[in-house]
């Protein structure tokens, strides 16, 4: 039997080019993307604290998104590759 | 990220173009934790979180190409038992019986819609998969749809693909939402789109196949395969099928679609991401103010999206509900205002965590009165973003439908590849 797959194909996206990874984090920007889950905040602070005990220098930057399910705008993207060298943000519950 | 959203996450990087995405996996959940638990397994995953940071990334693997051809064979003995096992074992179907898309089958549903087989109605996340007429006729077809309901569905997919209706969110959340359907205009009746008694419920309507059609293309096109890809907790009845006219003419009120600027002639369909409806019984009594104060108690639940997500509670009022209402010269604006200034919730219903956590952070403006005792929350951020619909039959029962909050309803005319609408005549 000869059938329809009602399956979608997805178009290969085209890649972003990735900057290359740091060897370390010290004196670097490091930001952070808060998804606005709870208790995101706190997973963000508590990491930006840690990170900068380790790397001495380090600095944090911080965006929050305006809700959970809603993706990050253009802008808080950009103002995140203007102004940070490595980037954390969080997914799921 | 928690263990349960990984293959989500993981499409996510690889469709959006970053697919050596590095990530730390945690053990569900941080929410609802105590912060000490949440702090615990954040240190556990520090060190991981810092080697993947100062590491050189993963080559990007090479993607394979589209596909030429859409159609397999399929060796089965008959269509009620092998082939049913074959469609369950390949994720195709909602795990009801369901048409195989032949190729006689598919065609005379593509033939419905007057566009080619293969011209791109939209992409459809979370897989951002090329909704294709001919797919979009395979999933009507495996749904029992009939050809003249294509251009409904084609309507569905442009309105659902609209960034404001936020489908992504609506596939992947652990929230129970679905798009729900709602046909307005002449075509509804023409198209077997039940608006009266029992409507969301079974008969011999086409509600059910459209709706199915519909929860078909969001799992075949969208991706949105149950467990691993739609995160629903426990999702609701809706995700199998959600589809309904206004009750146009028993409303008292110029229709959802007139509200939107759209004429008489032109039959549209609007998306909406629904919960499940919720009955609002009011049997005694007999003027205005009674049935909004049912209404306005039965709504302020605190559970809901739209109290903490700036969405669009939609009442849905059974004609004699809003006739009562109507005949003391209520229009429908009045109505949504009544809702917005009545249907308040009391600050103290919510606990302190979640007034600290995510109320007053995310919605500030609604919730800026927290520090008084006597505080009402609203449901919505605007009495514009109420929805108010008329639909059902005989009865005093009216019903409520939140939404999932991080989406707005979408209406798209019902057209034809021209551009003009499409007319019942079209359909004789």
């Amino acid at each position: 039997m000869k059938l329809c797959s009602p399956e979608a194909q997805a178009l290969p996206p085209s890649n972003f080019k990735t900057a290359p990874r740091p060897e370390t984090l010290a004196g670097l920007r490091v930001g952070f993307l808060d998804n606005t889950k709870p208790p995101a905040d706190k997973v963000m602070a508590h990491l930006d604290q840690r990170l900068r005990e380790r790397f001495p220098g380090a600095q944090s930057f911080y965006v929050s998104k305006t809700a959970a399910s809603v993706p990050a705008t253009a802008e808080m993207m950009q103002s995140l590759k203007l102004n940070c060298d490595v980037v954390i943000t969080g997914f799921g519950d | 990220m928690t263990a349960p959203f990984t293959a989500l996450a993981r499409n996510q990087s690889k469709v959006f173009g970053l697919p050596n995405m590095q990530a730390a996996i945690m053990p569900h959940p941080l929410g609802g934790l105590p912060v000490p638990q949440v702090i615990a397994k954040v240190d556990a995953v520090f060190d991981e979180i810092v080697a993947k940071l100062t590491r050189p990334l993963p080559k990007v693997p090479v993607e394979a190409k589209l596909a030429k051809s859409l159609w397999v064979e399929v060796d089965v003995k008959d269509e009620w038992d092998d082939l049913q096992k074959f469609f369950m074992e390949r994720g195709w179907g909602d795990g009801m019986l369901a048409m195989p898309p032949t190729e006689a089958r598919v065609a005379a549903m593509v033939g419905g819609s007057g566009f080619p087989p293969n011209h791109v109605v939209a992409t459809l996340a979370p897989k951002m998969g090329l909704a294709t007429i001919e797919l979009i006729a395979a999933n009507a077809v495996m749904a029992g749809c009939k050809p003249m309901h294509m251009p409904l569905l084609i309507a569905a997919v442009q309105a659902m693909a609209e960034e404001q209706f936020n489908l992504y969110g609506i596939q992947g959340t652990t929230h129970p939402v679905s798009p729900l359907m709602i046909v307005n205009g002449p075509l509804a009746a023409t198209l077997g789109i039940h608006s009266g008694s029992g409507l969301f419920g079974p008969g011999p309507w086409s509600n059910g196949v459209v709706g199915r059609a519909i929860r078909f293309i969001l799992l075949n096109i969208g991706g949105a395969k149950p467990v691993e890809m739609d995160k629903a907790t426990m999702g609701h009845p809706g995700k199998y099928t959600y589809c309904m006219a206004e009750n146009e003419p028993a409303s008292p009120w110029p229709s959802l679609a007139a509200d939107r600027g759209f004429d008489p002639g032109v039959s549209t369909v609007t998306m909406t991401g629904s919960e499940a409806p919720h009955n609002i019984n009011d049997h005694d009594s007999t003027c205005a103010g009674g049935v909004l104060l049912m209404c306005f108690h039965t709504i302020t639940e605190t559970g809901q999206n739209n109290v903490n997500h700036p969405g669009e509670p939609m009442l849905i009022l059974g004609p004699e509900h809003a006739a009562t209402i109507a005949k003391e010269g209520y229009t429908k604006d009045d109505v949504k205002r009544a809702i917005y200034e009545e249907a308040r919730i009391p600050l103290t219903y919510f606990s302190e965590e979640q007034i600290e956590r995510r109320l007053t952070r995310y919605l500030p403006k609604r919730f800026k009165d927290r520090h008084r005792s006597d505080a009402m929350v609203p449901l919505a951020q605007r009495w514009e973003d109420v929805m108010v619909l008329v639909a059902g039959g005989t009865g005093k029962h009216s019903m409520y439908v939140p939404t999932f909050g991080s989406t707005r309803s979408v209406t798209r005319a019902v057209l034809k590849p021209d551009g003009t609408p499409w007319k019942p005549e079209d359909f004789k």
